[in-house]
This record gives structure tokens, sequence and C-alpha cells, in this order.
């Protein structure tokens, strides 16, 4: 059956229409590069005025004309007016180099090699996708060191996107898995417990289960298979941890299959009530059902059956690439059976040879034994085989069959296939050992694999029919009758299938938590008192399960089902038939009769979802901040998960106070808002003091390092609909000064256009330099609208890589894309920009000084092939090549004092005093470089050209030994072109004027050089003119490097030492830096008693979000287990697990001042005047 | 594990250079370097400015302006001793004047191209009004300085004697035998036929100089001296050397000369003024007064930044000092 109805494609996707299309980028030194091109401009307008004034002036002088003012070739003289217009344009062509062209072709070449390198670096290289930086954009290098805000998508981003299950709930009991969170915590540790797992596997399974060893023994078998990975791999001094199991060396990369998410330990406790539902699954097929729908045992079988059917996962194995086809014509098929046989057994022969080589224990390998001698047997036996042991109605109405296959059946099956289809498992491979699974998300296979360790396996599904086998080896296939896609409205899927077993018409529903738990049915109108009091019991069970989970960081899930009786059914298939095939409002018509089928649902369970954590991420988030950058995270998450990561990745800390915003009200937004920045401005000066804000500066008073210390950093956690208020209430301003004071803002549940618009806006109203990191679709017009965007090359396709600047395949790749690389190209390029404009004013005011000597005529003394080789090939190279490598401080300083960042926020290396010292500085050096040869010629009977030579030289001299002074490092590479550059010259000269006897006029620079250079009073100014020219610049030079406050020259100095000494001065650097670490709990020590009448406020709205949370933190039935997650997680920090715990009491912190009686009684006030438009479960509130 | 196979296909050489971690030298500026470079060069150039000012001294050069007469007497003090050169020096003369500067024709200059058929810089001056051309053309070779000095000492109170000059090799050699060729030198007039003389001059090219053959047509060195146009709007031109026979072996001795001056060359319409120059030189080329004061200065300069630094970096010692204690 066709699915009816027009998919958007191509430009009307979701994804393109959030697209805007390419924004031409320009980076912030290029912005103001062009301003100061600007008065460059103005610069030469003035010189040229001055030219042709003066010219004027100069003409007025003569009552005839003198003989050294020629007439034109006719023998008249131009009107005075006329001669002062065509002089100005004569010093435009002769005083243009002042604008800088070449600068635009250099800083193309620097940038060119600094991609190069950034490129090359194997620091950003990752070895498990093979993928090392992409720079995408060629043209923004050096904004990359000038970052303030970065707004980080979550999920695949600060996470691995790498779905593993966690925990889960059914009909009300926890089970917390507690082996697997072991194995997760261990990762790095597999090969050592690998045999307790197997072993375990083996007790856990009680002896009679061997009848159907298949699973286990695949189990068994494939675990030592990915264990082969991990290894450190030492490249020549870069050694990089390789993390386990990301890499399945054995296996066709699939997406979405990585041990981490493949592995799961089975709870022991459900284990068995899993093998129980199986068997009571299979008593089904005898009788009609004995027991209540609403028992625990057939329950965890409906859990187990929807995780494996209501999803979209595709299945396809490690022979087969895919097994998306529906049934194929059995004729084609037979016709390549003998080559695929032999092909498949070959793979089995080789992946058991393997595994049976990883594997240590015994019964795996006699299960190998078995299961090769299986594979013998001839097809007609198994046929028969296949036959005998199905079980159940085989041949009953219509859609549904089962088989039961033994292990042996399972390989013989294989090897059959083609000869004798079994209807119900149409090309079904099921012997080979790994079955891949493609999901659309990440956790739709975390969920597929979760049921799959549990034996609940997807065997195959077909638009038509999905098969699962049991744990006891009996494949169930479900007709599938409808599926109910996944779309963000609804937040839901469900599959309507018809039971095979007692023929029901099933729906199995999961979703978001939120939606399904307003969808169950109502206790209330259950007849029977008992049961309405035990679903009671297990909404409310269930719903703290999902706080639970949701607090711990992990995504939840609700299952749920409903079964639909005959009638209902076709009444109901037949309008949604209908609303398929309408031409108009199909997807209203869709989302209607969805809604129509998904409700009194029966609430199955939950499950917990772990996103883990990307390596280096907390580490790589405290050096960003410590380099002075705001980070935002922007998820569409819930927000207590994104709180929950936000305090695993120490974006918020626990000593923080954290104010979360929810509303959908506007005015409650704004006092929140109002309320919440007054207070924040009591205790805390702006975290940038000088900020522009809607452009006029907020109050900038350098805040004391005391009262800095003794402040609480804040955090604001904002969500998707508070930020629609923001928006649509004009509230932008007092948001934005709010976010001012904090140290982290999290912004939930936003749509990607949000995303979007908040970067949008800090970008344009603080105008501040934005990155956004994003690996997926949803990530798109965030990357785009930011002045850089980052794209993660990671599990969510290729959408965020496109549309991106940079694609990097790590977040902690980050660190040093903006610490080194961003602070290198920053301060490189700045620099040469600075120094481009100085040696173009400084040369061109050399031939404009000349001008008040030559009667304002736009003479030149330098021979024009000769200006133009001078800043074509004498100085070019030099500047490009100080901007490819030049390193003002190492990179391993760089990585130690994050703070060095600073200076390319504040743009120190090109400002306009850095423009303008530096063109103060050219005018002084082309005043000594021209008047120092002048005073020297004058009075002498020197010709134009050979008074051209020595400027010339003296020019070069100086601009070169300029640029040396601006090298820092000192490589090879530097000295040679700088020597070179200067060897050039001479040769390029000597060459040029021993060999142009009559040529270009009226130059005609024979012999100059050569006469030159046999005078002794050219060396004489050679020597002295640089000298003095570059004296102040040097002595400032020698002041700052020796003396210098700043952080830059002090890590230049740093740089200096040897390397122990190094690391040693680094040190104790942060140790002086930082401050002395706050008082945990002690914080009533902060400020003055905050004003009666904000007590209200303050105290007010927590009631909804702080005492559950408390209370939970009681529940919590495994502390330890959380805090060693906790650890696990952060993989390097232990002590950090504590403090986690309690970081609930620690944001009571400022509260605990207040009497309880306050505390009650506000929290009523506000809260009844807050939760007006408030969400039902997510109310208003303003944390404290 | 694909070790070197397909597996990292795009991993970065591992070279110094493409790490950037080829070997550097930090430069630094460090108390110790910075104290010893502006000392060394500060003591370098001082000394070079006393050397420099003690030869300038050496140097004698005297100025003359006729302004009113164009003979008068003074008194030369000073045997000056060795060579003496005699220039003119001409005040807010533009040679350099962007359209006087190209007023010229190398080609023509080179012997080359006499008739001036390929070049247009020298109109005006290419062609004379009955379309003959000039040579030499353009505005350069026009306005050539043709006032002729004569310098006399006075033996006696009424013996006069005309003070002997040489007027060859006032040039740069490249000038004289490579840059500026006459078409031929047998019968120079010849050669110049179908050409006319520049409108302000008296004579042809072929008879500048009338005693000396040799020294005429493009060579004539008076004429290559005032193609090299000057840099600056007040300059000196080579006129004559001293000829050093006689009483004028060792330069000029001392006693009572004259200048006898043929006034032709104008200097009024260009509001300038002209002067006559006896000058001698030094090891270091023509006057260098000023080179020695920038150095004396410059080292003095030097000097100061450096004690400037010192008493800086002392203070700062004493507080890093005070501070740790």
């Amino acid at each position: 059956m066709c699915r009816q109805g027009l998919l958007p494609a191509g430009h009307d996707t979701k994804a393109m229409l959030n697209n805007s299309g390419p924004r031409y980028k320009r980076s912030k030194i290029e912005r103001r590069m062009n301003t100061d091109i600007f008065f460059c401009i103005g610069l030469l307008f003035l010189m040229c005025l001055i030219g042709a004034v003066g010219h004027g002036l100069w003409n007025r002088n003569f009552k005839d004309h003198p003989p050294f003012d020629v007439p034109d070739a006719d023998g008249h003289f131009l009107p005075l007016a006329l001669g002062g217009f065509y002089m100005f344009l004569t010093m435009i062509i002769l005083l243009q180099v002042l604008i800088p062209i070449s600068l635009y072709v250099s800083i193309e070449l620097v940038k060119l090699g600094q991609v190069f390198f950034l490129h090359n670096d194997l620091d950003l290289y990752d070895e498990e996708t093979d993928l090392s930086i992409q720079c995408r954009a060629l043209n923004i290098t050096e904004d990359l060191g000038q970052i303030q805000y970065i707004f980080s998508d979550k999920t695949g981003t600060l996470t691995e996107n790498k779905m593993v299950f966690r925990r889960c709930s059914i009909m009300g009991s926890e089970y917390c898995h507690q082996e697997n969170a072991k194995r997760l915590e261990t990762p790095k540790e597999l090969d050592s417990d690998s045999e307790e797992w197997t072993q375990y596997q083996c007790l856990s399974f009680p002896a009679r289960w061997t009848q159907g060893p298949a699973t286990m023994r695949r189990q068994g078998g494939a675990q030592p298979l990915r264990r082969c990975h991990s290894a450190r791999v030492p490249i020549q001094g870069h050694s990089r941890q390789r993390s386990v199991g990301r890499c399945e060396s054995s296996q066709p990369p699939v997406a979405f299959s990585s041990s981490l998410e493949k592995d799961v330990t089975p709870d022991k406790n459900l284990l068995t009530k899993v093998r129980d539902a199986a068997l009571w699954l299979e008593t089904l097929s005898d009788a009609r059902p004995a027991k209540s729908s609403h028992s625990t045992t057939s329950c965890i079988a409906d859990f187990f059956l929807a995780l494996t059917i209501c999803n979209s996962v595709m299945v396809s194995t490690t022979t087969e690439p895919r097994q998306r086809v529906t049934i194929p014509p059995p004729s084609t098929k037979a016709l390549g059976t003998s080559l695929e046989k032999i092909q498949q057994l070959f793979q089995r022969l080789k992946l058991m040879s393997l595994s049976q080589s990883f594997s240590s224990t015994a019964p795996s390998d006699a299960d190998l034994g078995e299961s090769l001698g299986a594979n013998m047997p001839p097809t007609d036996l198994d046929e028969k085989d296949n036959a005998s042991v199905c079980t159940g109605d085989f041949s009953t109405d219509g859609g549904y069959r089962s088989s039961t296959w033994d292990q042996g059946d399972i390989l013989g099956s294989e090897s059959g296939t083609s000869l004798e289809e079994t209807p119900g498992a149409p090309t079904l491979s099921l012997a080979s050992p790994e079955f891949c699974y493609e999901a659309e998300s990440p956790d739709e296979a975390a969920l597929v694999h979760a049921a799959h360790a549990y034996s609940f396996t997807l065997v195959s599904r077909t638009p038509e029919q999905v098969t699962v086998r049991l744990p006891q080896g009996t494949c169930l296939t479900f007709d599938l009758l409808f599926t109910l896609g996944f779309d963000s409205v609804r937040k839901r899927m469900s599959v309507v299938v018809r039971h095979p077993l007692t023929g029901e018409i099933v729906v199995y529903t999961k979703g978001a938590d939120s939606v399904i738990m307003d969808l169950l049915e109502d206790p209330a109108h259950v007849t029977d008192i008992d049961v309405e009091k035990k679903l009671k019991k297990i909404h409310a069970r269930t719903q703290k399960h999902l706080d639970l989970y949701a607090r711990d960081g992990l995504r939840t899930l609700c299952i749920a089902k409903k079964v639909v009786n005959e009638e209902d059914f076709r009444r109901w298939a037949s309008f949604r038939r209908e609303a398929e095939a309408s031409l108009d409002n199909r997807d209203e018509l869709l989302l209607e009769t969805a809604q129509h089928l998904e409700n009194q649902l029966t609430l199955l369970g939950a499950t917990g979802i772990e996103d883990r954590l990307q390596e280096g991420v907390p580490d790589t988030i405290a050096a960003l901040r410590e380099a002075g950058i705001q980070l935002w995270v922007l998820t569409g998450d819930k927000q207590e998960t994104a709180v929950n990561i936000a305090y695993a990745c120490r974006l918020l800390d626990q000593t923080d106070t954290v104010y979360s915003i929810n509303t959908e009200n506007q005015e409650t937004c704004k006092s929140i808002l109002s309320c919440a920045l007054e207070e924040v401005k009591q205790f805390q000066e702006p975290q940038k003091p000088d900020r522009k804000l809607f452009g006029f500066r907020l109050p900038s008073k350098t805040p004391s390092t005391t009262a800095r210390t003794m402040a609480p950093e804040v955090g604001l956690v904002i969500d998707g609909k508070t930020l629609n208020a923001i928006f649509q209430g004009k509230l932008e301003k007092l948001f934005l000064e709010l976010t001012q004071y904090c140290r982290s803002v999290l912004c939930c549940r936003c749509t990607p256009l949000q995303k979007s618009m908040i970067v949008k806006l800090v970008r344009d109203k603080l105008s501040v330099m934005t990155l956004s990191i994003g690996d997926g679709a949803n990530d798109v017009s965030m990357i785009q609208a930011a002045d850089i965007g980052i794209g993660i090359s990671g599990q969510e396709g290729m959408q965020a890589v496109m549309s991106s600047d940079f694609a990097i395949s790590r977040f902690r790749h980050l660190k040093k894309l903006l610490l080194v690389h961003g602070h290198w190209c920053y301060s490189r390029l700045a620099r040469m920009v600075v120094y481009f404009f100085y040696k173009n004013v400084c040369y061109v005011n050399l031939l404009f000084w000349y001008q008040f000597f030559c009667g304002f005529s736009g003479s030149t003394m330098i021979d024009y092939w000769q200006m133009i080789f001078f800043n074509l090939f004498f100085t070019s190279l030099p500047p490009i090549i100080f901007g490819v490598l030049d390193k003002d401080v190492s990179a391993e300083t760089l990585l130690g004092l994050p703070e060095l960042y600073k200076s390319g926020q504040n743009s120190e290396n090109y400002n306009l005093s850095a423009f303008w010292i530096s063109m103060a500085d050219a005018f002084y050096q082309s005043l000594v470089c021209f008047f120092f040869p002048y005073l020297t010629y004058k009075d002498s009977d020197i010709d134009v050209f050979t008074f051209g030579t020595p400027i010339n030289t003296i020019s070069l001299i100086t601009i070169l030994l300029h640029q040396a002074m601006e090298m820092k490092t000192w490589t090879i590479v530097h000295g040679l072109v700088l020597l070179g550059s200067f060897l050039m010259y001479f040769v390029v000269s000597l060459l040029y004027n021993a060999t142009c006897v009559t040529c270009n006029s009226p130059t005609n620079p024979y012999w100059v050089m050569e006469n030159q250079l046999s005078d002794p009073t050219f060396y004489l100014v050679c020597f002295l003119t640089p000298v003095a020219a570059l004296l102040p610049r040097y002595f400032f030079l020698s002041l700052q490097g020796t003396y210098g406050k700043s952080p830059i020259s002090k890590a230049q100095k740093i740089d200096t030492l040897p390397m122990d000494k190094r690391n040693l001065e680094i040190q104790n650097w942060r140790s002086k830096r930082r401050p002395t670490p706050v008082p945990g709990v002690g914080q009533p020590t902060h400020g003055p008693v905050p004003p009666v009448p904000e007590q209200d406020f303050r105290t007010s709205p927590p009631k909804s979000s702080i005492p559950p949370k408390r209370k939970h933190m009681e529940d919590w039935v495994l502390r330890g287990q959380k805090s060693s997650r906790q650890c696990g997680r952060d993989g390097t920090c232990s002590g950090d697990s504590s403090a986690h715990l309690s970081s609930g009491e620690h944001l009571l912190g400022p509260n605990k001042a207040l009497a309880p009686e306050t505390y009650s009684r506000g929290q009523n006030d506000v809260s009844q005047h807050l939760t007006r438009g408030g969400h039902r479960r997510s109310q208003s509130s303003l944390t404290i | 594990m694909n070790w070197g196979g397909g597996g990292r296909k795009l991993m970065p050489d591992n070279s110094a250079m493409k790490q950037q971690k080829l070997p550097a030298h930090q430069l630094h500026f460090s108390a110790r370097v910075v104290l010893t470079i502006f000392f060394a060069t500060g003591v370098f150039c001082f000394c070079m400015g006393v050397i420099l000012i003690l030869s300038a001294q050496s140097i004698q050069e005297i100025e003359v302006c006729p302004i009113l007469l164009y003979l008068f007497f003074w008194y030369w003090g000073l045997n000056p001793g060795g060579d003496v050169y005699m220039y003119y020096k001409l005040y807010g003369f533009y040679q350099n004047h962007y359209r006087y500067v190209l007023s010229r024709s190398n080609n023509q200059l080179v012997g080359k191209d006499i008739m001036v058929r390929d070049v247009e810089d020298c109109a005006p001056f290419k062609v004379s009004q009955n379309k003959t051309p000039i040579a030499p053309c353009g505005a350069i070779a026009n306005s050539m300085f043709n006032d002729t000095i004569i310098l006399s000492y006075t033996l006696k109170s009424s013996v006069h004697i005309q003070v002997p000059m040489l007027k060859t090799e006032l040039t740069w050699w490249t000038d004289k035998y490579v840059k500026f060729q006459n078409p031929s030198l047998i019968n120079l007039s010849d050669r110049f036929v179908g050409t006319e003389k520049p409108p302000y001059w008296q004579a042809p090219i072929y008879e500048l100089d009338t005693s000396d053959p040799g020294n005429n047509g493009f060579l004539n060195d008076d004429f290559i001296v005032w193609m090299r146009t000057a840099a600056f709007p007040t300059f000196k031109k080579l006129y004559r050397r001293l000829y050093r026979v006689q009483y004028f072996m060792d330069g000029l001795p001392a006693g009572n000369y004259s200048f006898n001056i043929s006034y032709n060359f104008p200097v009024t319409r260009i509001k300038g003024e002209k002067s006559v120059v006896l000058s001698t030189l030094t090891w270091s080329g023509g006057s260098s007064l000023f080179l020695g004061l920038a150095y004396t200065v410059t080292g003095a300069f030097l000097w100061l930044a450096s004690f400037a630094l010192m008493a800086i970096h002392m203070t700062m010692k004493k507080k890093k000092l005070s501070y740790r204690r």
C-alpha cells in the first residue's frame, strides 16, 4: 500500500524553511578594517587637497612661467584652478597606495594559510570518525579569537547523542538496572569485566533457557567482539585516548549502533519477571487470557512488546546491508541464493572464529560448535522443522503467524530462506549474529536495544508486518495496521497492530511524558474501586519516577497501550483513510484522527535514556568560561534534563544561584525579570561592566574583587514559552540586562526559530561576537544566525555541518580551536592588518613629503618600478608569513591560561587606538625616513633618483625591522623570509639599475644604486635613519616586554622560560587568579540583607520546583548509585558527585535566612498571581 | 584497528611545520638584552657622530652671491689644500618639477634617435616652430645653465691670474660613457644636421665648448651635469674643478680673488637666486655636518632611553622586593 499524500520535499521541507539561506559573513576585523580604510581615504583626500592647494599657491608665486614650469604639448599653460584640480587627481594616483588594496589580497592569503594549519592540527582530528576540522568558511578564521558568546545545542553537542537505556519503570515499579549502570561507569575496563559479565549472563539464565540459547550465545559471543578497539594510539608526541566502543571495526559503520547503546545489562529483578511474562505470553496462544489485563506480568510483556514494535526502526544485518524490502518476488530471490548462501556461511564462520578467539567462557564455545553443526542440515529438514515447531495458529485468520525457532532453525532458515520462504519472515537472515537497527532517532534505537537485552528482539519490519522474537525463541508476527508517526505537535507516536495471539487490535503509544500522562484513561472512570486505586497509584508512582529520571538528566518516554474493539477500529480506520486521502487540511485531519485514537490509554511504564556527556566537555566549558566567554545552552529538551546536563558539564555550579523562569504571560514575565534583575544587582555588578546595551553603556563600575568573590554566580534557566513572552512583550532589553549578570543561561524547549532569534538578539543588541555550535538540523538556523557557526559532524546527519563555517567532530575540540587557533588567527591577522596600514602610510608619506620640495607637482623621487616592487615583492612576504606563522604566545600557555583569550575579545591588537597609534608611528617614521636623508643631502648636487635610492632603502630597512620587532616567535622561515626580502631588494635594484640605460623615462635609473653603494654617506644614512625611526617603538616595546602588566606580555615572559619552569609559572598564575573558593552554604555573608518588600518575590514561586526537588532527593533510593554515576560520567572528577547531590540545598542557600512563615505565605501569594498563564505542570516559577 | 589502512585517510601529517611546532626563538625584550642593545648602539652612534662632525669641520666651503656685481673681490683667508671644486648654486629652481623631469628624451641623448621620432615627452620643446626637431629636446635641456664663471686670483695688486679650471670629469663615469652618446664623434655638426638648437640656447649643441671639440654635443660635461636633475629646488651643480698647477698645486692659496660672471641665466623670473660655491671634499663626500649632528643626537637619545629603562628597572625591582616582603 502506498502511503498516500505528498511529502514536502526540497525547498518545502522544514529544514529548508527554517534555513534562511546563506548569510555573507564578514569578520569583525574586516569590518573594523573597512572603517579604517575610510579613514585612509579621508587621509588621502586631505593629502591630495593639500597637494592641490599647495600647487595653486606655488604657481601663484610666479608672475611669468618659470622655465621649469613646462607647458603642455601645445605650449599652453593650464589655468590655475584647473591645474590645481589636475594636481588633485595626480596626487590621488600617486598616493593611492595609502588605500591598501594589497592588504585584501594578503589577508586572503593569510587566511588560506591559517586554514591550512587549522586543518592540519592533529589535536582537532578525531580518529574514530577519521575527520579533522573542516573549514567551510575561509574568511572568518580570526573571528574565532574574538568570541564573546557561545550558543550551544545540548544533544549531540555537549552530549554524545548516543542514547543509552538506563532505567525503566513498569507499572509503577522502578527497575534501576544497577549492573548496567555499573558497566557504563567503567567503560575503560571492559576487558576485565567481560568475563564477569558473561558469567553473570549464564548465572542469570536458568538451565531451561538453554533450549533457546540463541540470544544468549549471541550476546555472549558478541560481547568480546567489540572489545578489540580500545587502545592508546601514540603518534609521535600526540597521544590521544580513544574512547572505547565507538569504532566498530568488525562491522560496517551503521548509524546509531555503538556498543554502548547496544549492550544493556538486564536488571536481574526484571529479567525474572520478563521470563514469567514471556511464558505468560505463550500461554496466550493456548487459550484466551486468563489474567486481567492489568496484571503486572502482562504489562511487562506489553511494555517490552511496545518497546520493540512502537518505533520506525529498520532492521538490517551485517550480511545483508538493509532489509527495508518488502517481500521480493521469489523467482529473483532464488537466483542469487547459492552465492548468498556461501557468502553468509563464510561471514558466519569468520565471525564465529573471531568470537571464539575472544570469548573465554566455555558455554559460548559449545554453543558455537553446536551452531556450526546445525548449519549443515539440508534445507528440507529445516522446513520440516519449521513446520513442526511452529506453534499456535499458524494459519488462522489473515494476518498473524508465529513460529518458534530454536537455534538450529535460525541458522537453517537463513540458509534455507531462499528456497522456501516462510511467509512470516520474509528475507530474514536471522543467523547473522548482529542485527543492525537503523532508527530515525537514537532514542528509538536505544529502546529497541534495551528490549533486545531482555530477549524481545525485533527481527524484521516491513510496512505491513513486524516480527518479534520472544525470549523462548518464538517469533510473533504482528500485522501493522497503522503507524501514526512522530510529530512535534503530538510529541508521540503510535502503532496499531493486531496481536497475533489474542487477535485483539492494540494501540501502542510512546511519547513525551507530559503528553502521555494527559492522555491516560482517567482512573475515576473505572468501575472497580480497587482498580481505580491501583491505577492512581501507578500513575503517581510513574510520575514520580519520571521526575526522578528527568532530574537525573535522563530523557524520559512513556509507554502506553490501548485495546480497541473491532468496530471502533473499523470506524476509525475509515476516518483515517479519508484523512490520509484528503487534499485540504490534511495535516489537521491527520492530527485529529490521531487524537481520536490516542486517548484513554493504559499506562505501561516509562523509560529513562541517558544521553552521555561527551568526553572533555566540563573541562572545555570551564576553560571557555575562564576565557571570558558566556556560554548559553539552547536546547529543545526538557528543562529538568537540560538543567541536569548543565550541572553535569559544570555549566551551572552547585554554588550558583539559579533563576528559572517559566511563564507564558508577558506581564508576569516582565515583573519576574525586573525583580530578578533588581535582586541580582544588589549583590553583583554586571559581568562585563562596559558592554553597550541598546546604544548606551551600562553603568560601569569596576567591581572590586572582594565583592565579586562574595557574590554568588547567577544562572538563568528559561523555557521556550517564556522566550515567546519575552519576544512578544518587547522584554528583550530587560531579559538581556538580566543575562548580563548571569554566568550562564539555559534556554529549554526552544524551537529552532527561537534559537536563532536569541542568537540574533544577543548579536545585534549587545553587538558582541557570537558563536553557535550544534549538530542537528534544528540547529541550522542558529548556526547561520551567529557570527560563527560550528557544526558537529555527529549522529544527526550533515545539515548542521553543511550550514556551518567550521565543522568539528567533538565539542572538546572547541577549546583548542578557540583558545589557541582563534587567538593566534586573531592576533596574527589583527597585527598584520595594523602593520599593513602602517607600512602603506609610512611609505606613501615619503612621497607626500617630497611634494613640499617639488612645487606640489606630483613628482616622485623613487622609480616607479621600484615603488611597485617595493609593495609587491620586497615587503609583501614578511607580513604574510607573519600572519600565517607568528605565535605571540605558545599553544601550551594559551591552553594553560584561557584568560589570555580575552585580549582577542577586547580587540586589543586592533582597535581604534591601535590603529591611530600605528598611524602616528607611521607618520613619525616617514618623517624621519624622509628628512634625515633630506637634511643629509640638502644643498648638495644630488639628483632626484639618487636621492630616492637611500630613501627607498631606508624605508625598506625600517619597515622590515619593524616587522621583525612585531614577530614574537622566530623560526627559520621567518628569518629566511626577512633576509630574503632584504637581499632581494638589493639584487633586484642592482640588476635593474645596471640594465636600464634608456628605459623607464623619466627615471632612467642607470647605475644609480651602484653609485650609491660606493658612497659612504649612503651607508651612514641607511644605518642612522632606521635606528632613529624605530627608537620610540623599540623603547615602548621593551618597556612593555619587560614591565608589561598585560596578561599577554606576562604570558610571553613565561614562554621564554624552559618547559618545567613554564608549567610552574602557569600554575602559580592560575592559583593567583582563581578567587578563593566561595564558601558553599555560607552564603548569607554576602552583601546587605535584602529589603523586605522583595522577600515576597524571592521566596514566592519555588513552591513548585524546590520542595519537590528536595522531596525527590529523599526519595531517591539509590543515592550512592547516582553519585557514582555522576562520577562515571565525568570521568575525571570524583569529588564533584557528592557536591552535586546537594545541589538542591545549595539552590536554597539565599533563602535560608528567611523565616518559614514568610516562606510559605509568599508562595501562596505569588504563585496564585503567577500561575495564570502557566503550563499545567511547569508552573511559572522563579527559583532562587 | 585499521592502522595505516583506509581508516585514517584524513589524518593530518604530524610534521613540525604542519603542527606549527618549528623550533622557534622567542623574541623577548628582556631588560638585559634591551639595555645592552641601547647602550651599544648609543655608544656607536655617538662616536660616529663625533667623527663625522670632526670630519665636517675639515670641509671648507665658501659661498659667494653675485647679487650686484659680476665682478668683485674678496679675500680668501685659508689655504684649503687639496682638490677644490667650484659649484654654481641655484635657489628656487625646481628641477624636480614633475613635468620638467619628464621633459627629455633619453633615446636622443644616447645618440640613437636624434630626430626624436618616438617620444612625446619633449613637447613642447620637441620641434621648433618650423617643425624641425630640436636637439637636445625638452625643457631640461632648454633651460640649461649658461653663465660663465671665471675665478681670478690677484697675485699682486694689479696682476690678476685666471685660476686654471678643468671642465671635464665633472660627471658620473656612466653618464659620460653610457647614458650620453653623440651620434658620431667625427664631424659633429654634420650629425646634427636637420635639428635645431633649443629656443633659449645661444649656440647649437655642437658648439657648447669652443675650446675643446671633444667636450661638445651630448657629451658636454656641463650639459650632462645639468641633465641630471637636482632633487631639491635649492641645489648646487659642479661647474669646474681646480687644475692644480703652478700657484694652485695645493689648492687655492690665501689671497684676493675675484669672480667674473657673464650673466646669461635669468633667476629673477624664477624668484630665485644664484651663487657660486667653492668647496673641498672629505672622505665621506660632501658636507655631512647634519649627519654628524644626527648621529650624536641619536646616540644621546639612545643613552637617555637606556638610562630611563635602567631607572624603571631599578624601581620595579625594588617594588617587587618590597612586595615580596
